[in-house]
């Protein structure tokens, strides 16, 4: 088996990192974790994940804007970046993909409340 | 106006009692006067009408006639065309041009039709030829007497009319129609802003800026016999001499004669500024508490699963049983307060504003796509029915996707296994329509008129179990109507539930 690929958890809510870390650790996967915007960034440029599972609405620095930053930087595009979003709250709607009237970067969406196990397919499918 | 409240008053104090007030309106004793150089006519025309109830007073020319007019009222002037000394014709000038509304009666000895015309046009109200017998006088003073109680009771009314437009707090205006203010009362001078003392008579666009307002109106004046309705609107107003915007519900409609014809319109302004804030605050409200619930609830449920999924250690079955209750429980929980964000959301206008053009069938596609899953695991038919191409609708695409998601998720929760679900757009002369159709338990027809309320749920032995917030219909009613769209539904008890919402078709919208 090949090294095991870091995922980068991104929320302002350290339960929930906590919960999707144990997740994530419970199938293999190292975790790091950040708890607003410019941390994410920084964790980021230091350790280079594999995937970001990235939360929208934070603190200092909103996930809509770390996507466009990672999406822009040549060294960084490859990150996969997992948008956890509560945009369209109590439905599944499309709209979660766009943000400003133009289709967001990210790789995948996830919406709040997350499904955990449906969190683990997205992760393993862009991670394999 | 004034003058009358005060009169009023005063009589209540002198009389003390409001029952003697009352009856001394009752028994009006009008002041007549007779005006005639023949004693026999004075005395007869005297003892006929004291007897008649009225207080009479005689004069034996035209000159004394107007002296006394001037020193006080009389309602009835029985006047002698021929006198000596000033002509009875003068005198009948001189009465009008004092008292206008002193009803007099014209004594004549040559009842020449030529003459009677005369007279009238001068302001005489009736007249008699000599010689008369007491019944014609009789006759002609009754219907004096008729006359002048009809002037007082609409007199009387007006006033009454007056007093209570000008105490209300609405602002009303009322045009006739050419557009010319009939009235206008403080509340509705005091809303617009406006400083003029005097607006009656003057023509509308001279007081009303508010293109709207004038817009209104025209389209009240607009309407024609058989087709009156009310134009309402919101607009908000702010007076000049003020910062404070004000909301103001206006609603404007068409009065019209006993032919149906339209003869002007009244336009009624209601502040509903306090409302409006009470209102966003109450929305502003929801929306903090529902989000600060929210959140934690949602790392609740996660952290759950992560109980559940055995990653805190092993779980015996009755501890599993009883996690995962307790997660349905705040699933449900974390979902009223999505739904109520939601809610609050659209009250305050906030995620409707951007609109673009929409694929419907498209957009029933996708809904259809996402629940398909869930609609399997009830062995459920969910189908897209194909509809005519190129169904559009200029929309909020959030909106949208969420009154059929509604509509849909609706359809699999009170659809029995088994069953079917069809979603399909088609269009009549000017709309577009959504249509959910199941073959589930249906509305009673009691529950149908509540269903868009919120927080109403259906409860029978059937909708026991089912989960629900009661927000869900009322979220949909909400989006459609901020769309200028209805929503309907038909139904019968355990055969199903069509609902159809027409949203106006793209050409229609402004």
């Amino acid at each position: 088996m090949s090294e095991q690929k870091l995922i980068l958890v991104v929320d302002d809510d350290p339960d929930l990192v906590e919960a999707v870390s144990m997740k994530l650790e419970a199938k293999n996967y190292r975790v790091a974790k950040a708890y607003d915007g410019v941390e994410a960034m920084d964790r980021i440029k230091e350790e280079k994940p594999a995937l970001v599972v990235l939360d929208v609405m934070m603190p200092r620095k909103n996930g809509w804007d770390v996507c466009e930053e990672i999406k822009n930087d040549a060294g960084l595009k490859d990150i996969a970046v997992v948008l956890l979003t509560a945009v369209a709250d109590s439905v599944k709607t499309t709209s979660y993909t766009h943000h400003d009237g133009k289709t967001t970067l990210a790789d995948d969406y996830i919406p709040k409340p997350i499904d955990l196990d449906e969190l683990m397919e997205i992760v393993s499918d862009h991670c394999s | 106006m004034s003058d009358t409240d005060t009169e009023t008053s005063e009589k209540k104090q002198n009389t003390n009692a409001a029952l003697e007030t009352v009856a001394d309106a009752f028994s009006f004793r009008p002041r007549v006067l007779v005006v005639d150089d023949e004693e026999r006519i004075q005395k007869a025309c005297h003892r006929l009408l004291t007897q008649e109830g009225c207080e009479v007073a005689l004069a034996d020319n035209g000159i004394k006639g107007l002296k006394m007019i001037e020193d006080a009222h009389f309602d009835i002037v029985l006047l002698d065309l021929m006198m000596p000394g000033m002509s009875g014709m003068d005198v009948l000038t001189g009465i009008k041009a004092r008292h206008p509304d002193t009803v007099i009666i014209v004594i004549t000895g040559y009842a020449t039709l030529e003459h009677s015309i005369e007279t009238m046009k001068k302001g005489a109200f009736d007249f008699l030829s000599k010689p008369f017998s007491p019944q014609e006088l009789r006759v002609v003073i009754s219907k004096a007497i008729e006359f002048i109680r009809t002037l007082q009771d609409i007199a009387s009314e007006k006033t009454r009319m007056r007093v209570m437009v000008n105490t209300l707090k609405e602002g009303v205006l009322t045009t006739d129609h050419q557009k010319n203010i009939v009235l206008a009362n403080p509340a509705f001078l005091n809303m617009i802003g406006s400083k003029s003392q005097r607006s009656i008579g003057l023509h509308v666009n001279d007081i009303v800026k508010h293109p709207r307002i004038l817009e209104m109106i025209d389209q009240a004046l607009a309407q024609t016999s058989g087709h009156f309705s009310e134009i309402t609107d919101e607009l908000s107003l702010t007076p000049e001499d003020s910062k404070e915007e004000k909301i103001i519900g206006i609603r404007c409609f068409p009065f019209r004669d006993r032919l149906d014809r339209n003869l002007g319109a009244v336009t009624v302004f209601h502040d509903i500024t306090a409302l409006k804030k009470m209102d966003q605050l109450k929305s502003d409200f929801v929306s903090m508490v529902a989000h600060e619930i929210k959140s934690p609830l949602n790392s609740i449920l996660m952290q759950m699963k992560v109980i559940l999924d055995g990653l805190a250690g092993d779980l015996t079955e009755k501890q599993t049983d009883i996690l995962k209750r307790s997660a349905d429980k705040i699933t449900s929980l974390a979902q009223l307060a999505s739904e109520l964000l939601d809610l609050s959301k659209i009250e305050s206008g906030l995620i409707n504003q951007e609109r673009e053009t929409l694929d419907l069938g498209q957009l029933i596609k996708d809904q259809v796509q996402f629940f398909r899953d869930k609609a399997d695991g009830k062995s459920l038919k969910l189908i897209q029915k194909p509809g005519p191409e190129g169904m559009s609708v200029i929309a909020n695409r959030t909106n949208i996707e969420e009154v059929v998601s509604n509509l849909i998720s609706n359809a699999i929760r009170y659809t029995p296994s088994n069953g079917k679900i069809d979603v399909w757009c088609d269009q009549t002369d000017d709309w577009i329509n959504i249509h959910v159709a199941d073959t589930g338990l249906g509305i009673p027809e009691e529950d149908r008129k509540h269903i868009f309320d919120r927080f109403y749920r259906v409860k029978n032995e059937q909708t026991r179990f089912i989960n629900g917030t009661g927000l869900g219909l009322a979220i949909v009613k909400s989006i459609v109507e901020s769309h200028h769209g209805t929503i309907h539904v038909e139904s019968k008890p355990n055969q199903g539930s069509h609902f159809t919402i027409c949203l106006p078709k793209p050409e229609h919208e402004i």
